[in-house]
């Protein structure tokens, strides 16, 4: 028996050694996608989140990268400081009585922590570097001029450039050119990089702004009406498209014409069809009463959300049709024809047999038109811009201002991670709610 | 093993490859280089000069002249959108990727404070100085607009204030509208003769020329948006009254009734298609309505100051300057060809073929300038370039942008009244703006 056992347990040790391996050998396999996921995916969306825990601004050197510590960049502390104490020894030369005392104690309290700055070794070195290279107009690269700096040393500068801008602003009645002085000053103090770490308070910011509030809700309103009238229009054209008719093939080919014309290019088309003046479109809206005027379509805020969700019902329905006509054509004729013998009329076939049957094909054409139309950008931007008075501004369309109009790199995104919050509940509330029947169907 | 090996084999072909492309790259460079060697004199430099569309002849003859006097300076042009606000966004992700593929660029006249904050460009006061170019020979409103905490970062190439054009054949010289109300009155009185529709057409689409329209009617009765200190001072009585009456105008009868989807574009063609009889716009106003080719009007154009509010007449400063990428590689030709462009000899070419008026004020007595333009002597010209108001300066200027086209087009939308428009402004502005 002793005998006998050995052989097993080292069989099933051999067999859990294969199916470890076995399943290790599956993890390598499946890795690349995972990591494909990871990059493509999820990366950037961390990424945006992580920015948007900053203060980040293009427009400010101080602010343009993500800083955790403190920093001085001496490219612009030495472009200012020399001039700076120049001019104010050229003011102190003119001054008299208290301005001169006030402007001596100015000047001491800067040379103080410019002192304080050079005490240290590496920083230095680093200083006179960039000085030289400064005099002679070579081009100075970002890690010369960028450096670590002690918390203390830091708060010591920024305190004293802050201090002596605002004093000298007060003394601007007595100065001699009190416009260089002041610009000067202020300029010094651009080369304190502080921590740009704000936390959730773009969120908080966001959240509160009614703006952000508008921006969504036109949001919403043009996803949920869109895509509603998508599906109905599309549903009618799938079923159409799907009996065989003469020209059958013709028909299926037009009707794509507006999916395939690039967003902008149709966008443009519709602006000039919806023209207060010379707009067909806008003339026969207006001819058959739906608005008053022919320039109510892009000036009023109803007329301009019916004319963006009108282009892109337009557009997007052959979409909606397409993917509803591959659902259709997957359901058998035999069944049609088994309820045609039972007696059932075309109104009850189409309740019993084609929508049950369809109702996957629909989930799917719902949800991608959905995540679709809530990002809607492009044809907005081009058509409206966002306006009249905000009426048309999707949360895309004010997350592409304040990023790149506006050059406020944290804020845009938080509003971009809103952006994947909302389109990931949308995700969640489909798969939640209407994703069951989706796998129970197959 | 076999895997490993793969693996290196892609690594070093990579590696190879690298090295290759590193050679053809310092090969450009040292080809330029081994001409350089030839002597000073025969340096053949390249600088790249990057500006919007320009449809008149004005740029291209402006370099061919410069490129004739110094013939070891070779210019390159870079376009760029035409919208002012696609190229800002354009110009503000090439720079702030430390680009140095542009070296001299166009900057509308909005921008410098924010470019000069971000360390987009190079200070020009020693240049300046070296060269002897004095600020007093400009526009000083121009001049104004490209300082920034007290240094030079870009010079005025041409200047633009908002302007009333009218039809000589529908106004007469001497009724043209010296007040807003009055130009409402005469706006009815000549809509529909002549073939006109509308009596007025202006720029009430909400974009950057809202603002402009918004800070002339503001101007025009004596308020400010913010003042030379700095401060915000838009929720005043003034200002108020400046908003009610740019509402009032943009909602009468005698404007088209979609003047919110209004740009420049739009309103310039209703006018030389001879839809309507007086046009609040820039200067090409008058050059593009006396082109026989595209417009019905031709000669029959007229140019006066903007009609004045309690406080006088106010025009908006436009134009366009040129500055100096700070990661340029060719700093020295960069300056020459920007002080070219900018100096006596680039302005006049541009006013003689561009139609563009100089910011430097003793060219206006140039006679070739006079013959190719000769509104240029006209009073009213002249009056609204000096009484050009600029828009606020301002580091973030296009969020405080943002803020006055979001209220006025609400005010003009009348969602909001004006009072409410300027209490907005005054409350979202104070938080935004960085001094």
């Amino acid at each position: 028996m002793p005998n006998n056992q050995k052989p097993i347990a080292t069989k099933t040790n051999q067999k859990a050694k294969k199916k470890r391996s076995d399943r290790s050998l599956g993890y390598m396999l499946i890795a690349p996608s995972m990591i494909l996921i990871l990059i493509i995916a999820i990366w950037p969306v961390f990424q945006s989140f992580y920015y948007s825990m900053f203060d980040l601004r293009l427009n400010n050197p101080a602010k343009s990268e993500a800083y955790v510590s403190y920093k001085v960049n001496l490219q612009t502390y030495l472009d200012n400081y020399p001039f700076l104490i120049s001019s104010l020894e050229d003011e102190l030369d003119e001054a008299t009585g208290k301005t001169k005392t006030e402007l001596e104690a100015i000047k001491t309290n800067l040379e103080k922590v410019d002192a304080e700055l050079k005490s240290d070794q590496e920083l230095s070195s680093k200083y006179d570097e960039v000085d030289e290279k400064l005099t002679v107009m070579e081009p100075i690269s970002e890690e010369l001029a960028v450096s670590d700096l002690d918390k203390e040393v830091a708060l010591d500068l920024e305190k004293a450039v802050t201090d002596s801008s605002e004093r000298i602003r007060e003394l601007k009645g007595e100065l001699q050119n009190p416009e260089d002085v002041i610009g000067l000053s202020a300029s010094l103090k651009d080369s304190v990089i502080t921590p740009n770490f704000i936390g959730l308070k773009h969120y908080k910011e966001n959240l509160t702004d009614s703006r952000m509030w508008k921006a969504i809700q036109n949001t919403t309103v043009f996803t949920v009406i869109s895509v509603f009238a998508e599906l109905v229009i599309g549903l009618a054209i799938a079923l159409l498209i799907n009996k065989a008719f003469f020209g059958r093939g013709l028909v299926r080919a037009t009707i794509l014409i507006p999916w395939a014309i690039p967003t902008a290019v149709s966008a443009f088309m519709w602006k000039y069809l919806y023209d207060g003046q010379n707009g067909i479109v806008a003339k026969a809206f207006a001819e058959i009463g739906l608005f008053d005027q022919m320039t109510d379509m892009l000036t009023t805020s109803t007329g301009a959300m019916f004319a963006v969700i009108f282009a892109d019902v337009w557009k997007t329905t052959p979409y909606m049709a397409l993917l509803l006509l591959a659902g259709l054509q997957t359901i058998p004729s035999s069944l049609y024809e088994a309820a045609a013998i039972d007696g059932a009329s075309k109104w009850k076939q189409f309740l019993k047999i084609t929508l049950p049957l369809l109702k996957s094909s629909i989930l799917v054409a719902l949800l991608f038109r959905t995540l679709d139309a809530f990002r809607v950008f492009d044809l907005i931007y081009v058509l409206t811009g966002g306006g009249p008075a905000n009426s048309t501004e999707t949360i895309s369309i004010l997350a592409y201002k304040v990023m790149f109009a506006q050059t406020n790199f944290g804020e845009g995104s938080a509003l971009s991670v809103i952006v994947f919050i909302c389109v990931a509940i949308i995700s969640m509330i489909y798969i939640k709610f209407l994703g069951r029947d989706l796998l129970n169907d197959k | 093993m076999k895997k490993l090996k793969k693996i290196s084999k892609v690594i070093s072909t990579s590696l190879a490859l690298s090295l290759v492309l590193a050679a053809c790259s310092d090969k450009e460079e040292g080809s330029s280089n081994s001409n350089n060697s030839g002597g000073d004199k025969d340096e053949k430099v390249t600088i790249v000069y990057a500006r919007g569309k320009d449809d008149t002849q004005g740029t291209t003859a402006m370099v061919e002249a410069f490129e004739k006097k110094y013939p070891n300076i070779n210019v390159d042009f870079k376009e760029m959108p035409a919208d002012t606000g696609k190229q800002h966004d354009a110009y503000v992700t090439a720079f702030n990727a430390n680009s140095d593929e542009i070296d001299v660029v166009d900057l509308d006249v909005i921008w410098p404070a924010e470019f000069a904050q971000a360390g987009f460009l190079m200070p020009l006061d020693r240049f300046m100085e070296k060269d002897g170019i004095n600020p007093d020979d400009y526009n000083q409103g121009a001049i104004t607009a490209s300082k920034f905490k007290g240094k030079q970062w870009a010079l005025p190439k041409f200047i633009d204030a908002g302007m009333l054009f009218y039809r000589t054949d529908l106004v007469d010289e001497g009724s043209v509208p010296k007040t807003w109300d009055e130009l409402l009155a005469k706006a009815k009185e000549t809509k529909g003769q002549g073939g006109t529709q509308f009596g007025y057409l202006m720029q009430a689409k909400q974009y950057e020329g809202l603002v402009c329209n918004a800070v002339e009617f503001i101007a025009s009765y004596g308020g400010q948006i913010i003042d030379e200190n700095g401060d915000v001072k838009v929720d005043s009585p003034e200002s108020i009254k400046g908003i009610a009456k740019l509402v009032e105008v943009a909602n009468s009868d005698v404007v088209p009734q979609n003047v919110t989807t209004f740009a420049e574009p739009e309103s310039h063609t209703a006018f030389i298609n001879g839809q309507a009889g007086l046009i609040r716009n820039w200067p090409y106003q008058f050059a593009l309505a006396n082109d026989e080719k595209q417009s019905k009007i031709a000669g029959k154009v007229g140019v006066a100051p903007l009609p004045a509010g309690d406080a006088g007449s106010a025009a908006a400063l436009g134009g366009w300057m040129a500055g100096i990428n700070k990661n340029t590689k060719h700093p020295e030709e960069a300056w020459k060809f920007l002080s070219f462009m900018a100096g006596k000899e680039g302005q006049k070419i541009d006013a003689i073929k561009g139609g563009h008026a100089p910011t430097i004020l003793s060219l206006y007595e140039d006679q070739e300038i006079l013959d190719a333009n000769p509104y240029f002597k006209e009073e009213g010209f002249v009056n609204a370039l000096e009484a050009a108001v600029s828009r606020p300066v301002a580091p973030n200027y296009p969020e405080i942008s943002d803020i006055i086209q979001v209220q006025v087009s609400q005010a003009v939308a009348k969602k909001i009244t004006p009072e409410q428009a300027a209490k907005n402004m005054q409350k979202e502005i104070s938080a935004k703006l960085v001094k």
